[in-house]
């Protein structure tokens, strides 16, 4: 019986387009954008002001309380300005903008091997907290904060997510077939953290590459295993994870080290190696450019700042004859669609997804209602019942969708979506509700302080 | 860069499944119960077929040009309705049957209440109550060959025996998509294939066969079982009708609790209701349960599951272990159930039998009152043995010997004869009949030890009035007169108004027995 959790769908991997590219590394010229909000929490306070000169490494921007992750500059330049730029959501946000001089002069305070065998774990979360690192999987959640859950010990499993489920992407493939041992280096530096935690690496099937690459780096570690899962979406979702792995479900209110867990992005324990053995701050990461519309699609170390255009740029660009209709940071599943390419990379954007069609638009025109055929209740990885939330929804009535159908428990995995043979947009209904409810609930809140 | 670029919420992929293609599916799965339908039948089964589709789905694309809406007619729901519909029709049906059926379905069924995914219940089942309501009898007449005969489910329903293998093939009289073995193909392909859901088929099987087990009087008899399970539309109802999208419930419990209530109301029906078409009922009453079932049965997240975090993990249960509880508990109870049903009917078995062979001598002594026993005959027993239920001679319609007795008066001299005679010919499938002669072949008179017929108009047939005119008469044969003028001849039999073919049934059966008795009974004895 194949590893994984209930439910899921299968869209189309298309991975076969960058797959098998090796991670090549790209310096922009151009000029580097850094928004102060890239994570989970309060935006960064810049420490640098215009006219300054930085270096690559240099902190240009510093965590605002606990909850919140320092930024590095990637590239060594001058600063330009501070000042409101655009971003890939649409929205515009305080950035720090730096003249790029296509040197990369390092500060100098990194990029020696230092040894790390009586490292202590809080010098490795002071070490993660220093470099800047969030979660590098997508939703950019401070790191030095998850490592520290309110019991250490009670974390039974270290989860590793090499899933990589998200259709069209493959850097995290790549990097887990390149950088094996650098990972499991990490992996073993996290568990000094957790006495009681064994390290899983979950890794679909369809990377079989991945997976010997990793098993090899793992051989004869004793609490670390490498488990190949079944190639499904939503494989790589946190909760997903922990549900194949360690058999939990929980509810949306309560967190991963609740049930003794803690997943972790292979991307962001690379990171977490980098800052701990050679003192990296997190200035790059791994990319996949792919897409129909991509010339040449491939897998990327990019700096964070670059302009997504000038990578595609230096890609050799669209493919010829194409228009393109749709951009994606991430991919299709999650992805976010962009209504333009001249925004800065973030640091947990980990792909840019070139359509040359718009299946949101071509769903549209093939609505019909709802047959009821309860492929979104086989499908939700959640448990929950996508039709009968969508007919609360359309009957106002808000009590029926979160007390006695759960709502507020969507993960917005979309695959209701996905599956719905009559192309309804379940998902994007349940966020816009599950977003009305908080808020309704927040004014109550506020209203009851006063 | 200067194309404009699409944004809207993720995801941005869909799957190739719409709802055009589930129905094509569904058309798909039904294509080997017509295809048989029409070698079986014949090419008017197939214009039959066609006319259902081709009305339904004119009906919708009209009522959309008229009240403006978008054509919905290309999405195949309204082909399926149509399909379905004219599947569970006879063959012999005129041609305006389909039609009106398919209007009644898409029209008010469908559209009226809003078109697809709004009908409250299965809209081809609600287009077959309409027609068996409205033509009730052209719906029931299944000719095939031009020769009227009841349904392997009438016939079962009033305790005939049916060819069960007939039925698997579909050659049997009865509807066009009659044939077990398509249905399930295309039946259990839906299933496999996900598109119907396991839990609404097979709790609708499971809820009827143990209706029958329990309270079908034979137990847990497979072939009883499977006769039935074979004839009425189960299969088409279960895999076809109950699973409808827009009128079953959701969740799984939900679905396995409406299957069941439609496999126990199709026994119930089966059993105690007078119509072969109790699944058609049972369907729709199944279907207005629907939003009560969805209103109260609804799934909880996994994580607020009793077993959330008891589970090691998700899918690595067996399949097994994956079956709902329900099924296991039910399950046992079925067997359970029908092992004592099987005890206790072995057991009773010895006393039914005692009982009917009672209930027989009492109906000879009615129609010989003279006789003091009654004792069977070896060369009759012999003949009836090796026709083997197969009919009495080329006039007398589907008539079998069923018993021949020798009356004896007190002195041990022959006072006459007996013949009990079962024929198939009846409006609503059989009927048994016992006739009694003197040593002459003279009718004494005739009784019924079965019939089934319509009240008030072929139950009448019971009545002294019908049955008296047999009654002292030695004739070669008697002649059903369906005028409402006497010739005035000895072997005429005036036909009980408005039931000629129950009447017709009867002389025929009372015929066969007194050829029987003149070539068998008096033959062997006398020359």
């Amino acid at each position: 019986m194949k590893v994984t959790f209930r439910g899921g769908v299968h869209p189309k991997g298309h991975k076969e387009l960058s797959r098998d590219a090796a991670l090549r590394e790209f310096l922009p010229t151009g000029e580097m954008v850094f928004p102060l909000s890239q994570h989970i929490g309060k935006p960064a306070k810049p420490v640098v002001k215009k006219g300054d000169p930085v270096l690559v490494g240099q902190r240009i921007a510093e965590a605002d309380g606990f909850v919140s992750a320092h930024i590095v500059s990637s590239c060594s330049g001058t600063v330009k300005a501070v000042e409101k730029r655009l971003t890939l959501t649409g929205a515009a946000l305080d950035c720090i903008v730096i003249d790029n001089d296509g040197q990369f002069t390092p500060s100098g305070e990194f990029g020696e091997k230092r040894d790390v065998s009586g490292v202590t774990g809080d010098e490795i979360v002071n070490c993660v907290k220093d470099a800047g690192i969030v979660g590098l999987g997508g939703a950019g959640f401070p790191t030095h904060v998850k490592l520290r859950p309110k019991d250490p010990a009670a974390i039974r499993y270290l989860i590793l997510n090499g899933a990589e489920c998200e259709p069209y992407l493959s850097c995290n493939d790549q990097l887990m077939r390149e950088k094996a041992d650098a990972i499991i280096e990490g992996l073993e530096l996290m568990l000094r953290l957790f006495p009681n935690a064994e390290g899983v690496v979950g890794i679909e099937r369809n990377k079989p590459e991945a997976i010997e690459a990793m098993k090899k780096a793992a051989a004869g570690k004793e609490k670390i295993r490498i488990l190949p899962l079944k190639t499904k979406y939503p494989q790589g979702g946190e909760r997903s994870l922990i549900q194949a792995v360690a058999g939990m479900d929980f509810p949306i209110t309560s967190l991963p080290a609740d049930v003794g867990c803690l997943v972790e992005n292979v991307g962001t324990v690379y990171a977490i190696e980098r800052a701990v053995v050679f003192g990296e701050p997190l200035y790059s990461h791994v990319f996949t450019l792919s897409g129909e519309a991509v010339k040449n699609p491939g897998n990327y170390v990019v700096r964070d700042g670059t302009c997504f255009t000038e990578l595609l740029e230096h890609a050799g660009g669209l493919k010829d004859g194409v228009t393109l209709k749709k951009a994606l940071a991430g991919g299709p599943m999650m992805g976010i669609a962009m209504s333009s390419l001249d925004v800065p990379i973030q640091k947990q954007n980990n792909g840019l997804t070139l359509l040359a069609s718009d299946p949101n638009e071509e769903a549209e025109a093939r609505m019909t209602p709802c047959l009821h055929c309860g492929r979104c209740t086989t499908v939700c990885p959640m448990g929950l019942m996508p039709q009968m939330m969508a007919d609360a929804v359309r009957d106002g009535n808000l009590e029926r969708y979160e007390k006695k159908l759960y709502g507020l428990e969507c993960i917005q995995c979309g695959s209701c979506t996905y599956i719905c043979p009559a192309k309804r947009p379940l998902m994007q209904t349940f966020k816009q509700t599950k977003a009305e409810i908080t808020a309704k609930k927040r004014a109550a809140a506020e209203g009851g302080k006063k | 860069m200067n194309s404009v670029l699409n944004l809207s919420s993720s995801p941005h992929a869909r799957d190739s499944w719409t709802t055009r293609s589930v129905m094509l599916r569904v058309l798909l799965a039904l294509a080997p119960a017509s295809v048989l339908g029409v070698i079986n039948y014949g090419l008017y089964a197939l214009l039959i077929l066609l006319l259902g589709v081709a009305s339904a789905v004119a009906t919708e694309l009209i009522f959309d040009k008229i009240a403006h809406k978008p054509n919905t007619w290309t999405d195949g729901s309204a082909a399926v309705t149509g399909l379905l519909l004219a599947l569970s029709l006879s063959p012999s049906v005129p041609v305006y049957i389909p039609v009106f059926g398919s209007v009644f379905a898409i029209l008010v069924v469908k559209c009226c209440f809003g078109g697809l995914g709004k009908n409250f219940i299965n809209p081809a089942l609600a287009g077959r109550c309409f027609l068996l309501i409205s033509f009730g009898r052209v719906m029931s007449t299944f000719k095939v060959d031009a020769v009227a005969s009841a349904t392997p489910i009438a016939e079962m329903m009033n305790g005939g025996e049916v060819n069960i293998t007939e039925m698997f093939l579909g050659s049997s009289n009865a509807v066009i998509g009659s044939s077990i073995l398509a249905l399930l193909v295309g039946g259990l392909a839906l299933w496999a294939f996900d598109i119907i859901h396991g839990q609404i088929c097979f709790s609708v099987i499971g809820g009827f066969v143990l209706m029958m087990a329990l309270f079908g009087g034979q137990g847990f008899d497979l072939k009883y079982l499977l006769a039935h399970l074979c004839g009425g539309g189960v299969i088409m109802g279960a895999f076809f009708m109950a699973t409808d999208y827009v009128t079953s419930p959701v969740s799984r419990l939900g679905q396995t609790i409406y299957g069941i209530l439609i496999g126990v109301l199709g026994g119930l029906f089966r059993l105690y209701g007078g119509t072969a078409d109790a699944f058609s009922y049972s369907i729709i009453i199944g279907n207005l349960f629907t939003p009560l079932i969805d209103t109260y049965f609804v799934q909880k997240p996994y994580a607020y599951r009793a077993r959330a975090v008891r589970l090691r993990s998700g899918d690595r249960r067996s399949f097994w272990q994956r079956i709902p509880k329900p099924v296991y508990v039910l399950t046992a109870i079925t067997l359970i159930a029908g092992v004592a049903l099987s005890g206790v009917f072995s057991m009773t078995k010895h006393t039914i039998e005692e009982q009917k062979r009672l209930k027989n001598a009492q109906s000879y002594s009615v129609v010989c009152p003279d006789a003091e026993e009654f004792e069977p005959d070896d060369e009759a027993d012999d003949i009836i043995e090796n026709l083997a239920g197969s009919w009495w001679g080329e006039d007398y319609g589907k008539s079998v010997i069923k018993e021949a007795m020798i009356a004896k008066g007190d002195d041990g001299k022959i006072v006459g004869y007996v013949v009990r005679v079962s024929t198939s010919d009846a409006y609503d499938g059989s009927l048994t009949l016992v006739v009694g002669t003197d040593p002459n072949g003279k009718v004494l008179g005739i009784s019924f030890t079965e019939l089934h017929e319509t009240p008030g108009m072929g139950m009448r047939c019971g009545e002294a009035e019908f049955m008296d005119q047999f009654a002292g008469k030695e004739v070669d044969s008697f002649v059903l007169n369906k005028s409402a003028m006497s010739s005035g001849a000895a072997n005429e039999i005036d036909t009980v108004s408005g039931a000629s073919t129950s009447s017709g049934a009867v002389v025929k059966a009372v015929n066969a027995g007194l050829d029987f008795v003149r070539n068998v009974m008096m033959g062997g004895r006398e020359s």
